[in-house]
């Protein structure tokens, strides 16, 4: 049986994203996942970030950020990443409002404070299904170089777990 | 119909035989579709067909039987009973595939046979046949399961297996939240609470009983996790933790495992230990988030063990987000009651349900959520503000209809009963069914958790009566003796715990008489409306870590009774024919015999023995509060030993350590019950009532001496288990029991030396290390309370921490990194210690006379300390700052030059402490310019003082006003013009090498930060000589070391401060050195010189690249400069760049020289014959060959330069050898009328004569009236010409009118029109003569 991946970040929008993107073209079974509570993307200033509703589609905010500067996102790197975030999938999800994505063997988190939240979350719900779980955190700083190496440690990470789960379990 | 179940008899067939797995399985799956689809009575004929294939040899078909039988059972719970053996067999599948799934079918089959039990009993009030035999056979799974949870075998099945042992406890554990709501919709979560009434299958006492069994297994599981593989170990935690979380009652029990875990798995060396732990913190956050009451009691606790665990943040960000929840439940609490309020009175007794019914109509998910808070927590609030009412209700017994209008309140709140009162209720009920439920009662007694019972004791005891019986025999008197001397009425609730204390094992049936009978006692009917108020009043004291919390104390008078109420309690109990004596005999027993104890034995025996050895043991009084902890200690001590100790230690109001209370007459291994004898002889004390038992042990009071010296011993006890290799584990508790000794022994500084010496004898294997951290972080903990002995311990706190730190300096070489170490994790650094940093960096390290006093590295050392507190304690950042700083200023340049590499390359990369590092080296270089000596000085150590911007500011105008009129006399490079420099020297007695030491760490911040660079610049003009100096001793290293990105440089150059000029000259000087300036330096330069700087000698660095049409324009400047400077400019000029050649040849400067018009130009003519005579000095450059050419184009110009005549002169004095030359020169001046030009004139007869006899061919030329004049002016050129004339070949070429102007004139004058031509090869074939003589 195919092993299903989930990569949670906090906005699921870059560092999630990129793992998704690479294991998915890597032939992986995998989803992404935000566990924040909107989906915050860097605006003009520190204090003014955009601010979504997970499941605002990408090419929403694609749209609505080339339209208010197009520059500014194209330069930050944003406008790109949307893109190829609109390429992967729709929307970004939230970990905890998609449970019944149903049940994955390995969840990758970018962010302890992101694992923390996997774990309440988890820990918190009806456990009916009976399936372990492995929740592994891979500490990626949310900047586009970092989730590139991140996403490539993620893979790596991915296939050695499944090696291990296939043998293991 | 038939077809169909063919079909399925076929596929069945198929599953079992065919070769091909994959058709197998597809069979299989058609099969099972097929039974879900026909009549279930038809397919139960079939299901044993189906369980034939338990025995297929595919995992994966057994897998897929399983998964069949979950679907089939859970739609045909009725016929699936035959099934369920093959799940059993499955559970013990060599597969841990078929295992697994075998298990998580079986817990769905689980969950449904008991929500159809509790359907069938609660509206049948019977079971049906069938489902009696299904829950037989999941008993026997679940026996199973535990079966398979606690031995060893594959980890993936082990984890499902513990999953099913947390659901089973949750199940079977009332759940109070529940209770108060609706059930939900198709009754799909069960609860043991759903049970109504009782049944001989399905008895929820016994359920709930077995469900704290299970709890202990799980407990013991995790006592022993240090054997268990990581994942199990996390799975334990994460089950344990969840337990505690969504059942209140076993949060303390779990919590207390979970910190003894905590404490014990340190030391461990498993795999995942990392990960453990963080499922430890996890569960530790969880237990945060919840908001029931017995959990926010130990939420200190909770926060304490989190920081320890360096998720101190996470916790607060946690309790930030529960309060924030709580606010809002407040909030919608508040508007609940305004709505209330609205209503008629007669709804007022809807009071508790209004609040939780007001949410349903609530949309928003969120306001659901924290509505329901509010009503968990409105409920807990109405509990406690209730008490009044539930006394009231108690008095007036069970009436319900009471005229009191709140009593239907008590409906209500009865429905929130804490499990306590659900017992209660539950074993009153039991009572009242007789004879039956006696038996039901015995096996519910036993089972019950220890806690538990000791909770319903204490609830209870509210309704004994309140006459005292008449006090009988010692043991009453000297419990109540014992009282008196208790300061906390809380106390007087212990004895009560202590049946459940000693009976640590649910399965000692021999306390079943006991407990029984006391509650047997309480059966009348106020039992079931206990107000759980006062349980919790009795409950929270010893829950409560600070237990002396006035707000908890209970009036004495209400307690009094209590106690002699137990007295009643047993003798109620003689009244109910219990065999007393078999109990008390048993009791007894008990001490000496229990698990726990024996099992502690091994650990404590070393300490009980040693103190038995010793003649000063004598048993103490013991502190009332370690009294009341022994019960959870007892607890935890059954499922683990270290467990125990560890413990014990971790609560905070202690049995201290020493307080071991003992008796020489009792044997050894009772003297090993150094933590529990108060429990055992208070118990004692109680039984006697009835029998008699071995006296009391008295308390004796160790005096201080005797106290000293059985700590000592203890210590070095315990310091020699530590060394014992296989000491591991008591390294753990050594170290906490060390801990604790040296908090107590703050007089004492024998133990502390002793201490010191044994951890400095084993630091570098680590271990030392943590035990100082651990004594340090005890002794802190312990400051930081409230208690009596805080400040006692803040202050060995701070002895300890800095002797350690001395001796590791002491001690160990200065590469050693344990001093850093230590600073960097201790709690708190005292203001002591940093003082220690500030000496080690600060002091000198060599005397006047250069002898070296201590190693150089112990600044090293001392300032890597600061580096480490810098970036890893925020708290001390500024002082370790100031530490850095103050050694950046060091005199010594040693020490100096570290710190400053020290300030300037790591810190000032930090960016929270760069800009406090520049506004100190600033202020340093202000000081250094405007003060004077003392000054700067005085304003050194106070750092923040000098970070006061406004202050520097003003100091800067101020002096910057009063200086102005020195700037220019303190110009550096003049310094030979006397007078200025005694002023500068007047207005500071800086020496230089105070002036470095003040601005070296400007300079290094400039390196790395250069547009710091201005304000050097800034200063420059005002600073005082020694200042100026020490710039130049900087500048060039800075210079040179910004290299290429002088962009600040160029920035500073283009407009340069007043008085930098200087400065700025030699900027230029080092900028242009060996390289060629860079055009945007040159274009700055050349703007500079133009609009505001009009010195010409900032070009002189630039020179070389300038182009010929360039220099000459300001070549006449340049001549006007002082010699030396136009030295260095000429020789730039000559020089030129590699690229083009020089600007110009040496030629082209002399006629430049030349070509000086002084009045037009503006140059002294006195300059311009410098600048001439400056060339001929440079006899290498201005070559022979260089003043003829230039000569030669000179002679040509019209008008003649000025000076022509005189550096022809010069040439001729310089070079005699051009003599030629020069007649050839002073010919074409004939021929150019040179006597029309009077002062160049002068200078031709000057070389004439100076030259002769080689001019007196050129003499010869001149026509008569000025060979006249010119030999009138120099006479003695008068005969020796004459006498050049006369002869023969001369003078026939000589004209009439010169020959008579010699004399000569009686010779004749013939061919007169040929003289000049003839004259001119004469003259010149003349000159050649004496040349060759």
């Amino acid at each position: 049986m195919r092993s299903r991946y989930a990569m949670v970040c906090s906005s699921n929008q870059n560092r999630s994203m990129e793992a998704h993107a690479l294991l998915k073209r890597e032939g992986f079974d995998v989803s992404s996942y935000g566990t924040g509570s909107h989906v915050k993307l860097p605006g003009p200033s520190l204090r003014e970030p955009n601010v979504y509703d997970f499941g605002t589609p990408y090419k929403h905010m694609f749209d609505e950020l080339r339209r208010k500067d197009p520059d500014l996102y194209k330069r930050n790197g944003i406008l790109p990443m949307l893109k190829r975030n609109m390429s992967v999938k729709l929307a970004p999800q939230r970990w905890q409002d998609n449970s019944s994505d149903g049940p994955f063997d390995v969840v990758l988190t970018f962010e302890e404070k992101v694992f923390d939240m996997v774990l309440e979350d988890l820990n918190n719900r009806e456990q009916i299904l009976m399936k372990t779980v492995l929740v592994i955190n891979l500490e990626v700083k949310d900047n586009h170089e970092e989730a590139a190496t991140g996403a490539q440690l993620a893979l790596d990470l991915c296939r050695e777990v499944f090696d291990w789960l296939y043998f293991m379990y | 119909m038939a077809s169909s179940r063919d079909q399925a008899l076929s596929l069945l067939a198929a599953a079992n035989n065919h070769g091909d797995l994959a058709v197998k399985l597809s069979s299989l799956r058609q099969a099972r579709d097929i039974l879900l689809a026909i009549d279930p009575a038809l397919a139960s004929d079939l299901l044993p067909y189906l369980a034939e294939l338990q025995s297929s040899p595919e995992a994966l078909v057994r897998k897929s039987l399983a998964e069949t039988i979950e679907e089939l059972g859970l739609k045909m719970l009725e016929h699936s009973c035959v099934l369920m053996p093959v799940l059993l067999a499955f559970l013990r599948d060599v597969d841990s595939m078929v295992a697994k799934q075998s298990i998580i079918s079986g817990t769905k089959i689980f969950c449904r046979v008991l929500e159809e039990m509790t359907v069938q009993l609660n509206i049948r009030g019977k079971i049906e046949r069938w489902l009696e035999d299904m829950w037989l056979s999941m008993l026997k799974f679940r026996e199973n399961i535990v079966t398979t949870a606690m031995e060893p075998g594959c980890i993936s099945t082990r984890l499902l297996a513990l999953k099913f042992l947390e659901r089973y406890v949750l199940l079977f554990t009332p759940d109070n939240n529940e209770l108060g709501k609706p059930l939900p919709e198709g009754g799909q979560v069960f609860n043991v609470s759903r049970l109504s009434g009782s049944h001989s299958i399905i008895d929820p006492v016994l359920l709930m009983s077995e469900a704290g069994m299970i709890l202990d297994y799980l407990l013991d599981m995790l006592s022993m996790a240090s054997g268990l593989p990581g994942c199990l170990a996390i799975a334990v935690i994460n089950c344990l933790a969840s337990i505690g979380r969504k059942r209140p009652q076993h949060f303390s029990t779990v919590f207390a495992a979970l910190l003894a875990f905590d404490s014990n798995c340190e030391t461990g060396k498993r795999y995942h230990a990392a990960s453990v732990r963080y499922s430890l913190r996890t569960a530790f956050l969880g237990f945060l988030r919840c908001t029931s009451p017995t959990i926010l009691e130990s939420r200190e606790r909770l926060l304490g063990t989190l920081r320890a665990m360096n998720a101190g943040d996470a916790a607060e960000q946690v309790i930030r987000q529960v309060e924030k929840l709580a606010r809002n439940a407040e909030r919608a609490s508040r508007d609940a009651r305004l709505v209330k309020e609205d209503h008629s009175s007669s709804q007022i007794s809807a009071h508790g349900s209004l609040i939780k019914k007001r949410p349903i109509s609530q949309d928003e998910e969120m306001l659901a959520h924290n509505l329901e808070v509010a009503s968990k927590r409105g409920r807990y609030i109405a509990d406690t503000n209730s008490t009044f009412s539930g006394q009231q209700t108690a008095d007036s017994g069970h009436g319900s209809t009471s005229a009191n209008g709140v009593s239907p309140n008590v409906s209500i709140l009865n429905g929130d009963l804490s499990p306590v009162e659900q017992m209660i209720a539950m074993i009153g009920a039991l009572l009242a069914e007789g004879e039956r439920g006696a038996e039901s009662l015995e096996i519910l007694i036993s089972k019950i958790h220890p806690d538990l019972l000791a909770d319903i004791v204490i609830t209870n005891m509210k309704h004994l009566p309140k006459i005292p019986p008449p006090l009988t025999r010692l043991g009453k008197s000297e419990v109540i003796g014992q009282l008196g001397s208790a300061s906390s009425p809380a106390q007087v609730a212990a004895p009560s715990f202590l049946p459940a204390s000693s009976v640590p094992s649910p399965m000692s049936a021999m306390q079943i008489p006991y407990s029984s009978a006391s509650i047997t006692s309480e059966s009348s009917p106020e039992a079931s409306i206990v107000n759980s108020v006062s349980a919790d009043s009795k409950r929270d004291p010893r829950r409560d870590p600070r237990r002396q919390d006035p707000r908890l104390a209970v009036p004495p008078e209400a307690v009094l009774p209590t106690v002699v109420d137990f007295g009643d309690v047993q003798s109620k109990l003689d009244d109910f024919n219990s065999n007393k004596p078999q109990l008390s005999a048993m009791v007894g027993g008990k001490t000496a015999s229990s698990p726990l104890l024996s099992k502690k034995k091994s650990d404590d025996e070393i300490l009980g023995s040693s103190l038995h050895g010793t003649s000063e043991l004598i048993p103490k009084e013991v502190v009332q509060d370690g009294f009341q902890e022994t019960k959870p200690t007892a607890e935890v001590g059954l499922s683990s030993d270290v467990a125990f100790s560890s413990e014990q230690i971790t609560e905070d109001d202690i049995v201290k350590a020493e307080d071991i209370q003992m008796d020489e007459s009792e044997t050894p291994s009772n003297v090993e019950l150094d933590h529990s004898p108060p429990a055992v002889a208070n118990m004692a004390a109680f039984e006697e009532t009835g029998k008699d038992l071995p006296v009391v042990p008295s308390y004796i009071e160790l005096n201080g001496e005797q106290e000293a010296s059985v700590r000592k011993l203890l210590f070095e006890q315990i310091m020699e288990s530590c060394k014992h290799p296989n000491g591991k584990e008591c390294g753990r508790m050594g170290m906490s029991l060390i801990a604790r000794l040296v908090a107590q022994s703050a007089a004492a500084d024998d133990l502390v030396e002793m201490l010191k010496n044994h951890i400095l004898e084993d630091y570098q294997l680590q271990k030392g290390h943590e035990l100082v951290l651990e004594v340090l972080y005890y002794l802190y903990s312990i400051s930081g309370s409230d208690s009596a002995e805080s400040s006692a311990c803040a202050v060995t706190y701070e002895k300890f921490l800095l002797e350690m730190a001395e001796s590791l300096l002491l001690k160990f070489p200065a590469s050693d990194k344990s001093l850093s170490r230590l600073l960097g994790e201790a709690p708190v650094l005292p203001s002591s210690v940093l003082k220690l940093l500030d000496d080690l960096c600060n002091s000198d390290i060599s005397d006047y006379h250069g002898k070296s006093l201590r190693d150089a590295d112990r600044v090293t050392q001392g300032l890597g300390a600061v580096w480490s507190l810098i970036l890893g304690r925020s708290h001390y950042r500024q002082s370790c700052l100031d530490i850095a700083l103050k050694c950046a200023l060091h005199s010594q340049e040693e020490i100096r030059a570290k710190a400053i590499r020290l300030v300037a390359n790591k810190l000032f990369q930090l960016s929270y402490v760069a800009e406090t590092i520049e506004h100190f080296a600033k202020s340093m270089l202000f000081s250094a310019v405007n003060q004077n000596a003392s000054d700067v000085e005085a304003c050194q150590p106070g750092l923040n003082e000098q970070l006061d911007e406004g202050k520097i500011g003003s100091q800067n105008t101020s002096s910057s006003g009063s200086q102005v009129p020195f700037s220019e006399a303190a110009t550096f490079e003049s310094e030979s013009i006397g007078g200025a420099q005694p002023l500068a020297q007047g207005i500071s007695s800086l020496s230089l090498s105070e002036a470095q030491r003040l601005i070296s760490l400007f300079f290094a911040l400039c390196m790395k930060k250069p547009s710091l660079l201005r304000l050097v610049f800034d200063a420059y003009g005002q600073a005082p000589r020694p200042v100026k100096q020490a710039v130049h001793r900087h500048i060039p290293v800075l210079v040179r070391a910004l290299g290429s990105s002088y962009s600040e440089l160029l920035q500073i150059i283009s407009d340069p401060p007043q008085g930098s000029e200087n400065l700025l000259m030699l900027v230029l000087q080092i900028l242009t050195e060996e390289t060629v300036p860079s055009p945007d330096l040159i274009t700055t330069v050349k703007h500079l010189y133009e609009t505001k700087l009009k010195d010409v000698s900032i070009l002189i660095p630039m020179l070389p690249s300038f182009s010929k049409s360039e220099v000459l324009p300001i070549f006449p400047q340049m001549v006007n400069l002082p010699p030396d400077k136009f030295q260095k400019a000429l020789a730039h000029i000559l020089q030129g760049s590699a690229h083009t050649g020089p600007a110009l040849t040496p030629a082209e400067v002399l006629v430049a020289i030349h070509d000086i018009v002084p009045e037009k130009d503006g140059v002294l003519l006195k300059k311009v014959m410098d600048a001439c005579s400056t060339c001929f000095e440079q006899r290498t450059v201005f070559t022979q060959q260089v003043l003829a050419k230039a000569l030669n184009q000179m002679v040509d110009r019209t008008p003649l330069p000025l000076l022509f005549m005189r550096t022809v002169i010069q040439a001729i004095d310089a070079f005699p050898a051009l003599v030629d030359f020069v007649m050839e020169i002073l010919s074409k001046l004939v021929s150019k009328q040179i006597w029309k030009m009077p002062k160049l004139w002068v200078g031709f007869l000057k070389c004439v004569s100076q030259t002769q006899p080689h001019s007196f061919g050129v003499l010869l030329q001149l026509p008569p009236p000025q060979l006249e004049s010119s030999l009138n002016k120099y006479a003695s050129l008068r005969g020796p010409l004459a006498a050049f004339a006369s002869q023969p070949n001369i003078r026939a070429s000589l004209p009439r009118m010169t020959l008579s102007v010699l004399g000569l004139t009686s010779e004749t004058h013939v061919q007169q029109p040929h003289v000049a031509s003839s004259l001119a090869s004469g003259a010149s074939s003349s000159v050649h003569g004496t040349t060759m003589t």
